[in-house]
């Protein structure tokens, strides 16, 4: 493979990573929780921007905003049920409570989407442009030009709008937010419903680009941990330089024959154990969102 | 100790009597422990094989949850990994069994690897803390399951089949069954042990606020290590007994000896209990083990979203276990003396304000 | 455990057993050239002084000053980004926090810290099972009983952490601390947020552990507490001591009014004054534009500053 190729299809899959990862880092950096369901989350959104190509026929980036709409009212109610009554206990107990959430929605989705493996295959897929030997599938373009521009949309909404000024107060101080007469039980709601929705366009990208089924949750929930821990917690363009930097380290593993297939979960997590271990607050990390 | 606390103020007896309702909750808590095992020990006596392997199985979570306590319930450390040990006990069986060599010295060796793989293990990650700590032991747990598969160890796939034992089916698994109750008991033994050495407390204090207990003397750090490697001895252990019994093992995937679901398990079986407890997993383990063998049993389709409907239910709303929730329902706040209806009315009260102070 | 081998059964090795402290003795505790960073910024700056076996050493700043980062470098839960910290004669530097907690250091948080699941007499009957002593259980439940007496918690002994008022949340602080029989008692903040009888409690009860042999470092807001209990007073401000002296003579020492009250203030001392002190106050009130006016129309040295 030419470096020029391998080097394009990190571009690609780092940029995909970072989508995974966003709301992900977004809920972990406002509330402290580290949330298990995320990678169901995501699931959840592919299948409705499957359904939404198979059933209704619509355009597959028109699906990655109904997922998104979906996504977040599942999200809302799940934070605003659930979670909301357990935000302060210890660390375990949202852990346990998020991992139940993704015990039931897997088990859910097999239930009525079945085990069998989905992909939508639009009219777009297997289109490539090529570039002398390069090969640059044009649907994995647009998806990491949307996972780009996602990033820098919750940057500019968490920097520049009223309400993403009262999320990171809030992820900054929940008793000084409070006494400033911020909502706390709506905030964190809306922060776990675009958190969710934002699994949702990621789920979409996912149903565009690969194939899924509803037991690949609990992977991506671990990749958007690896890219949190490897991105830091600072920003989401945190996520974005972990999802690149994740990226690499699968790329180049999966080039590498010494390592070989079937150890993606272990060379994700070697990677993870290493970061912790020599930076505990990940490659570019500050302590929290800001 | 009563005679030292200083008698002038009206209320000064009060920290002596703290310490002896402590001694007497420790006590029954080692007695009600001792009870239900002797009362599950009769199990084989019904003669009934589907419930001498359903009583396996709910004695081995048992163990599993009463090794977790260690770390988790103890030291308070989110240890989401804790089948690994259970998974190089199994292997470790296997790997010998395989070889040719004794079924006791795979058990030894296992315990033994297991030991120091907490050991190594904790010397980097325990440095870690919450969330983190909780992700490594997870991801260490998974590839480890998953280089058994890559690797082929034991046979392709990493699945391996055994041979079973040179005995009586029968006899062969009422002897299994009573290595596994031997097991719990031993750790139940453990903990009350525990409960009241100095190593217990530190662990509480480490549990509890881990920068003022360092402040204290409590080299924290080797405690931590401490619990872990205590953790995985009888996790490894229930690991080879389970190996040689079930006979059949897979690294990954459901059932899998490194799945993450044994670890879920332990965790949500301490909390259900009672972390931190002496008798808590014990208890925790039984409920749950029994309700998901009795739902798979009649609602297999949807027994993971049983589980999970379980799961959600336990962290909202007995987050403290049943142990605590007991406690506070008998028992009167600092020493006053109050009727059993006012205690269990103001016990209501307390737990409705435990579970609301959770939320906000 | 391994506190075993580091359990001297004298208060005080080097120093006088009485509360005198002896100017001639060796320091018990020596800090040379300690800097503390964070990211770039220095929290602590250059810092050098000794405290003698014995003595209450007062430690006061505005907010920012480095005061609670010091603490921590004693107590250990800091490592000096450069620097020598002596203690004893040995260099600790490199121990972590409860090997300093063995050798006879024990500190307040400025934050109460409690073990929040216990209740407040086993919050106590750890510092005693582990500290300088690591005693047995029945002698430090006894230990434990006498301290919280001494603290005036006996009657609270069987809440929990988190059920404690701020003022006895500081007492839990300051027995736990003395639960480990500490030869240097490093207090962070014990009497912010006190009534005045209850700052007068703890004032006495600083003094009762300093008669007792122990030497004391106090970081305080508190002008007149600290005061009323220190020997000396060493000013930060800014990570940098500006001032080391009797009380006396550092609280009225232009350079301290000015780090703490603005400069107009300053000046304002300072031309009521006059003599000496007018020029090095104005010379350094530059830029009066700014001053902290409202710190200003507080003349007298009561309250917390905050």
């Amino acid at each position: 493979m030419p470096n020029a190729q391998i080097l394009v299809n990190w571009l690609l899959i780092g940029s995909f990573y970072a989508a995974v990862a966003l709301g992900f880092s977004l809920v972990w950096g406002i509330m402290n929780i580290v949330n298990l369901a995320h990678g169901s989350l995501l699931i959840l959104g592919a299948y409705v921007a499957y359904f939404a190509f198979t059933a209704l026929h619509l355009n597959p980036f028109i699906g990655i905003i109904l997922a998104m709409l979906a996504l977040f009212v599942v999200g809302w109610l799940i934070q605003y049920i659930a979670i909301n009554r357990v935000i302060r206990a210890p660390l375990l107990v949202t852990f346990m409570l998020t991992f139940g959430l993704d015990l039931l929605i897997t088990n859910l989705a097999q239930q009525f989407f079945t085990a069998n493996n989905r992909a939508i295959n639009s009219s777009l897929a297997g289109v490539n442009l090529t570039l002398g030997a390069i090969v640059i599938p044009v649907q994995n373009v647009l998806a990491a030009l949307i996972a780009v521009l996602l990033t820098a949309a919750l940057s500019l909404f968490l920097a520049r709008t009223r309400t993403g000024n009262a999320i990171l107060a809030v992820g900054m101080d929940r008793d000084a937010a409070r006494l400033m007469g911020i909502n706390i039980a709506r905030t964190y709601a809306l922060t776990f419903a675009l958190g969710a929705a934002l699994a949702g366009a990621a789920g979409a990208m996912l149903a565009m680009t690969l194939q899924f089924q509803p037991v690949d949750a609990g992977q991506y929930t671990l990749f958007a941990f690896v890219i949190v821990a490897l991105g830091g917690l600072g920003t989401p363009w945190g996520a974005l330089a972990g999802g690149l930097l994740f990226g690499l380290a699968t790329t180049l593993s999966g080039s590498i024959q010494a390592i070989g297939p079937g150890l993606q979960t272990t060379v994700a997590f070697a990677v993870l154990v290493l970061v912790l271990v020599l930076r505990p607050r990940g490659v570019l990390g500050k302590a929290f969102y800001s | 100790m009563a005679t030292h606390a200083p008698a002038r103020d009206p209320l000064a007896g009060t920290g002596a009597a703290g310490v002896r309702r402590e001694s007497r909750e420790w006590l029954w808590s080692l007695l009600a422990g001792v009870a239900i095992l002797a009362a599950i020990a009769l199990v084989p006596l019904s003669g009934d094989d589907a419930a001498l392997s359903l009583w396996t199985l709910i004695v081995m979570f048992c163990v599993l949850a009463q090794g977790w306590n260690f770390i988790g319930g103890y030291a308070g450390y989110a240890a989401f990994g804790n089948v690994v040990f259970f998974g190089i006990g199994a292997e470790a069986v296997a790997l010998t069994l395989l070889n040719g060599g004794p079924f006791w010295l795979g058990l030894l060796l296992g315990t033994l690897a297991a030991g120091l793989f907490a050991f190594l293990l904790g010397l980097p990650v325990l440095r870690l803390r919450g969330h983190y700590f909780a992700i490594a032991t997870l991801g260490i747990a998974e590839a480890l399951g998953e280089l058994v598969a890559a690797k082929a160890i034991g046979g392709p796939g990493g699945e391996v089949s055994l041979t079973p034992p040179d005995l009586d089916f029968h006899i062969a698994n009422t002897l299994f069954f009573y290595g596994f109750l031997a097991l719990s008991l031993l750790t139940l033994l453990g903990t009350a042990w525990l409960a009241r050495s100095r190593f217990g407390v530190a662990l509480v204090a480490i549990r509890e606020n881990e920068e003022a207990a360092e402040a204290l003397g409590i080299p924290t750090f080797w405690y931590k290590v401490g619990a872990f490697v205590l953790s995985a001895l009888p996790t490894a252990l229930a690991g080879g007994l389970y190996a040689y019994w079930f006979l059949s093992l897979q690294p990954t995937g459901e059932g899998g000896v490194f799945d993450v679901g044994y670890s879920v398990s332990m965790v949500l079986m301490t909390f259900l209990g009672g972390a931190g407890t002496i008798v808590g997993p014990l208890i925790g383990g039984i409920i749950i083990e029994y309700l998901v063998q009795t739902t798979t049993v009649a609602f297999g389709d949807i027994h993971g979203q049983l589980l999970g409907a379980l799961i959600i239910l336990v962290t909202i709303f007995l987050p403290q276990g049943l142990i605590r929730l007991v406690r506070e329902l008998t028992v009167s706040p600092a020493g006053v003396k109050l009727s059993y209806t006012r205690r269990f009315t103001e016990g209501v009260r307390r737990v409705q304000r435990f579970i609301a102070s959770n939320g906000i | 455990m391994s506190s075993a081998s580091s359990r001297p059964t004298a208060s005080s090795p080097s120093g006088s057993p009485d509360a005198t402290p002896d100017a001639n003795a060796a320091p018990i505790l020596a800090l040379d050239a300690v800097t503390k960073r964070f990211g770039g910024l220095p929290a602590v700056d250059d810092l050098s002084f000794a405290v003698r076996p014995g003595e209450v050493l007062g430690i006061i700043g505005p907010n920012g000053a480095g005061k609670s980062t010091l603490i921590g470098l004693i107590g250990g839960a800091l490592a000096p980004t450069s620097g020598v910290i002596t203690y004893a004669g040995r260099a600790i530097a490199d121990l972590p926090p409860h090997r300093r907690a063995h050798l006879g250091i024990a500190r307040t948080f400025q934050i109460a810290q409690p073990f929040v699941g216990l209740d407040v007499r086993d919050n106590v009957i750890v510092g005693a099972l582990f500290g300088r002593r690591g005693l047995r259980r029945p002698e430090a439940a006894r230990v434990a009983d006498e301290v919280l007496e001494r603290v005036h918690l006996t009657h609270k002994a069987m809440l929990k952490g988190d059920q404690l008022t701020v003022a006895d949340r500081k007492r839990l602080e300051m027995a736990r601390a003395l639960a480990t029989n500490p030869r240097l008692l490093l207090l962070d903040e014990v009497m912010a947020g006190l009534t005045p009888t209850e700052v007068a409690q703890a004032v006495e009860l600083i003094r009762a552990i300093n008669r007792d042999g122990v030497t004391v470092l106090v970081v305080e807001h508190i002008m007149r507490a600290i005061k009323g209990v220190s020997d000396r007073i060493l000013v930060l401000h800014h990570g940098r001591k500006i001032a080391e002296d009797l009380p006396d003579e550092v609280l009225a020492d232009p350079k301290v009014i000015e780090a703490y009250l603005g400069e107009r203030y300053a000046r304002q001392r300072a031309a009521e004054r006059e003599g000496a002190a007018t020029s090095a106050a104005t010379g350094a009130a530059t830029s009066a534009a700014d001053a902290d006016t409202d710190a200003a129309e507080e003349p007298e040295w009561k309250g917390g500053l905050a």
